[in-house]
């Protein structure tokens, strides 16, 4: 039904506002540090902490899909960004833009988007493949009902839809309906039946299943939430790393440390810069470390 | 004062002229554990909503009459009291469960009525402790089975902890085993909780034991309504009802004086007056059983070897061998994902097979199309709605034939009106009674005339005059030479209608055969009447063969009626 599967690590039993925070954050800091070291720092620490959460496969798919909108973010970056002052290459003139001008300022600027790019999508993997779909949309129950258990029901009716259109599909071409005619126009006018049929089925099913929310006293009143997720030192912990983690960097913020010039001319870059990215990263690795505590140290999985 | 008072219920649906409840009168008592059946469309439904208060709140329409409770009126009652002295789960699993894991689809009735949180963990507990789907909490609702699922809509009602369960055919849509296992839950929360169950059931052989009442409807009406099961049983056989199960009709009509609920109640009245294995008659002294020499005919359907394997490794089908001659009438039997579907599927060529052959009319199947084979291997799959999206029935039965480049030529009218569907042609199929969108689903598939015509549960939901009706329509067609395969688990059918048994058990067919050899001597795979006559006379399928054996038998009645 979801792409989510479940794993015995630590990360897939962490309280989700503590993983949704560590990833909102993650891609808070990643929007708002623009130099390539704290940004190179949070891709590495994200990476382990995914390899931590076993899914570096599904990661690896993720970063593949991603990999031709970075490709594009880089081909705009340097077609059309003619700031750089290190030329690279000359182009032919094309109208509109003039002389074509690849610059080694607009390359690395268009890198560092499309890193800054990857570090997201890194986020959004953790949350899609470690949080299961069911406590993440009930922990939002909180936020609002209504849509909440509108999302809800969607989630659950998809799998629904999807059978109803194998089902259908079997029984027309059982019919004698031709799916695989030579004409595009006739194979997609005989498609219609079948979505004509789910649809119908469909509302035939919501009417029903609004019958059911009415008997089950759905709208009587405020209603209250039903949840048994707890609290435990591990999520205390990893909510510590990214609290620290977003005092240091409204901090590097204010100070500009994380910040990076690449026009007209890349600014220089030092080895003490580079430390420091490396010790602010170690506040999103920490996940990473319980992970394996909890597989390595026996005391480590009854404490935490 | 009764526990539930229906004082003079009319209702009409908006829009509509004719009353769906027509004047309801009815008292049940506290405790009391209602069998409610009727055929299709005669209000059965209506009345279980309208005791749930569904109707008219969330339907709409006009009513008059007055629903109490304990002496309350529902319609004065605040829907959050209603809920939690009513709950009602509903025929289809699918359509009721809301969230997509068990644990929250437990709690979801007690986050409507604003339980405090350590309420609802304790009502979630005792709720999957009682229906013992403790180790089920985590798991997501769509990937349970049929049975679990209907469990799950049974638990989320209980945690809401109702004085009156009502239930719109729960077990209509799932297979024997787990139809039998809702009953018995059914049976034990009425037994040891003193729960009111109002149970609206087609397969009366199933519950029969349960009732305390029993009720009858039809066009909005209760026609009978007696707590006494022999005065139901005669009721049932003088006014003509279908609804009678097949053990009570056998001995009401042959005048025996108590009607038993059971087997073993049947078994013993007839314990009293039979010997066992002992100057009996066998059944070819009652009726010769009809010799088919298959060997004579060329198979329509020549299967051998057959393996079918899925995309996930699982192997639905080994090995299977089996011929099909024209005018068979074969059922194929089995429990759940024992492969039966499947094997419908590669014989209409739906599915591919991995392994082995199937010839269709002594051509390898591999060289049709299912486009192809539509003509002459007609399928109807499980849910006649999927068959259904045009405005009228006639357009859907023509949706077939242009389909497949056919010409009408008057046949379109010809098949309706035997269908019994030639003053519903003009209808939306969609506005049809369940039994009437059977025939139609039938009729797309039948316009085509197969030779062959394999149908996937096609009794599932029917009543017992739905698929009598069914019944000899398919045996008319077996007449004119039509080989019929049926997969279904409704053994009551298979023993009146079937000519040949297939059974199937973990994608293998572990026995096939003539029906009586196959029905006979079963503990689960046989039909009521036969496990009466169990070691008295081993080949009585039916009841018209149970009662020409003991009129044969001609055993002495006490001023007209048997003891």
């Amino acid at each position: 039904m979801y792409i989510y599967q479940e794993k015995d690590n630590l990360l897939h039993k962490i309280h989700p506002l503590v993983l949704i925070s560590y990833c909102v954050v993650l891609s808070l800091f990643a929007l708002l540090f623009s130099h390539p070291f704290y940004l190179l720092g949070l891709f590495a620490a994200v990476a382990l902490v995914i390899k931590a959460a076993d899914i570096f496969k599904e990661w690896l798919f993720y970063l593949k899909l991603s990999s031709a909108l970075v490709l594009m973010i880089l081909l705009i970056n340097t077609l059309f960004v003619q700031l750089g002052s290190t030329v690279l290459l000359w182009g032919p003139y094309i109208p509109g833009l003039g002389k074509l001008r690849i610059t080694l300022e607009a390359v690395l600027f268009g890198l560092n988007m499309g890193l800054r790019f990857l570090i997201i999508m890194s986020a959004f993997c953790l949350l899609t493949f470690v949080l299961h779909p069911d406590r993440a949309l009930h922990l939002m129950g909180r936020l609002g009902n209504k849509w909440v258990l509108a999302l809800t029901i969607s989630t659950r009716l998809l799998p629904l839809m999807v059978s109803d259109f194998g089902r259908i599909y079997d029984v027309q071409r059982c019919r004698g309906v031709s799916f695989n005619g030579k004409s595009r126009l006739k194979r997609v006018k005989n498609f219609l039946p079948i979505f004509n049929a789910m649809v119908i089925s469909s509302l035939e099913r919501a009417f029903q299943l609004a019958e059911a929310l009415q008997a089950r006293g759905y709208g009587v009143g405020k209603r209250t939430l039903y949840s048994r997720e707890l609290l435990r030192p591990r999520d205390y912990l990893i909510f510590l790393s990214v609290t620290l983690a977003v005092i240091a960097g409204i901090w590097l913020t204010w100070q500009g440390a994380a910040d990076f010039t690449f026009y007209p001319r890349i600014q220089r870059v030092y080895l003490k810069e580079g430390l420091l990215a490396i010790f602010y990263s170690l506040f999103y690795i920490i996940p990473a470390i319980l992970a394996w505590g909890w597989q390595k140290c026996r005391l480590l999985k009854l404490k935490i | 004062m009764s526990f539930i008072e229906i004082e003079n219920l009319t209702y009409y649906y908006p829009n509509e002229a004719q009353a769906a409840l027509d004047n309801i009168n009815l008292k049940i008592e506290p405790g009391e554990f209602v069998l409610l059946a009727g055929g299709s469309g005669c209000g059965k439904s209506t009345l279980i909503k309208a005791l749930a208060g569904l109707v008219p709140e969330f339907y709409g329409g006009k009513i008059k009459g007055d629903i109490k409770i304990e002496g309350c009126s529902i319609a004065a009652m605040p829907r959050s009291e209603l809920v939690q002295k009513v709950g009602i789960v509903f025929q289809d699993p699918e359509s009721q469960l809301v969230m997509t894991n068990v644990e929250q689809e437990l709690a979801f009735g007690l986050e409507n009525l604003g339980l405090e949180k350590y309420l609802m963990k304790r009502r979630v507990f005792e709720a999957s402790g009682a229906l013992s789907l403790g180790s089920y909490l985590c798991k997501n609702t769509p990937e349970l089975s049929g049975g679990l699922k209907q469990k799950v809509a049974l638990a989320s009602i209980l945690a809401m902890q109702p004085e009156i369960i009502l239930l719109d055919e729960p077990t209509s849509q799932l297979d024997p085993v787990s139809g039998e296992e809702i009953l018995t839950i059914l049976r034990r929360l009425n037994e040891e909780n003193g729960i009111t169950v109002i149970l609206v059931e087609q397969r009366l052989e199933r519950c029969f034991h349960l009732a305390d009442r029993f009720l009858i409807m039809d066009k909005g009406r209760i026609i009978c309504n007696t707590t006494n099961p022999t005065v139901f049983s005669r009721w049932a056989l003088e006014s003509g009802s279908p609804f009678i199960p097949p053990l009570a009709k056998l001995f009401v009509s042959l005048g025996f004086e108590r009607v038993p609920l059971t087997v073993k109640e049947g078994r013993a009245i007839l314990g009293s007056v039979l010997e066992k294995k002992k100057g009996n008659l066998t059944q070819s002294e009652i009726k010769p059983v009809p010799k088919v020499s298959l060997k004579e005919k060329e198979p329509l359907i020549e299967i051998e070897n057959l393996w079918f394997v899925y995309e996930n490794g699982q192997e639905a089908l080994q090995n299977i061998n089996l011929n099909i001659y024209s005018g068979d009438f074969t059922v194929i039997m089995g429990e759940n994902a024992a492969g039966k579907t499947t094997l419908l599927k590669n014989i209409n060529g739906l599915l591919k097979p991995s392994r082995g052959k199937i010839k269709i009319f002594s051509q390898d199947a591999d060289s049709f199309r299912v486009e192809e084979l539509a003509r002459r291997v007609g399928f109807l799959s499980q849910n006649p709605n999927d068959y259904l999206f045009l405005n009228t029935v006639r357009e859907e039965v023509l949706f077939t034939l242009k389909a497949q480049g056919l010409e009408d030529k008057g046949k379109v009218n010809d098949l309706l009106n035997r269908l019994k569907l030639g003053a519903s042609q003009d209808k939306n199929p969609r506005d049809l009674s369940s039994g009437e969108r059977q025939r139609v689903a039938l009729a797309t598939v039948l316009i085509a005339d197969p030779d062959v015509i394999l149908l996937d549960e096609p009794t599932r939901g029917l009543d017992y005059q739905l698929k009598k009706e069914l019944g000899e329509i398919l045996k008319e067609l077996q007449k004119e030479g039509k080989s019929i395969v049926v997969v279904t688990h409704d053994v009551e059918f298979a023993a009146e209608y079937a000519q040949n048994i297939v059974l199937m058990s973990k994608g293998s067919i572990i026995a096939q055969g003539d029906k009586r050899a196959m029905l006979t001597k079963s503990t689960f795979y046989s039909p009521q009447i036969s496990k009466l006559f169990n070691n008295y006379n081993d080949d009585i399928l039916t009841i018209e063969e149970g009662k020409e054996y003991l009129r044969a038998l001609n055993i002495k009645r006490k001023g007209g009626i048997y003891a």
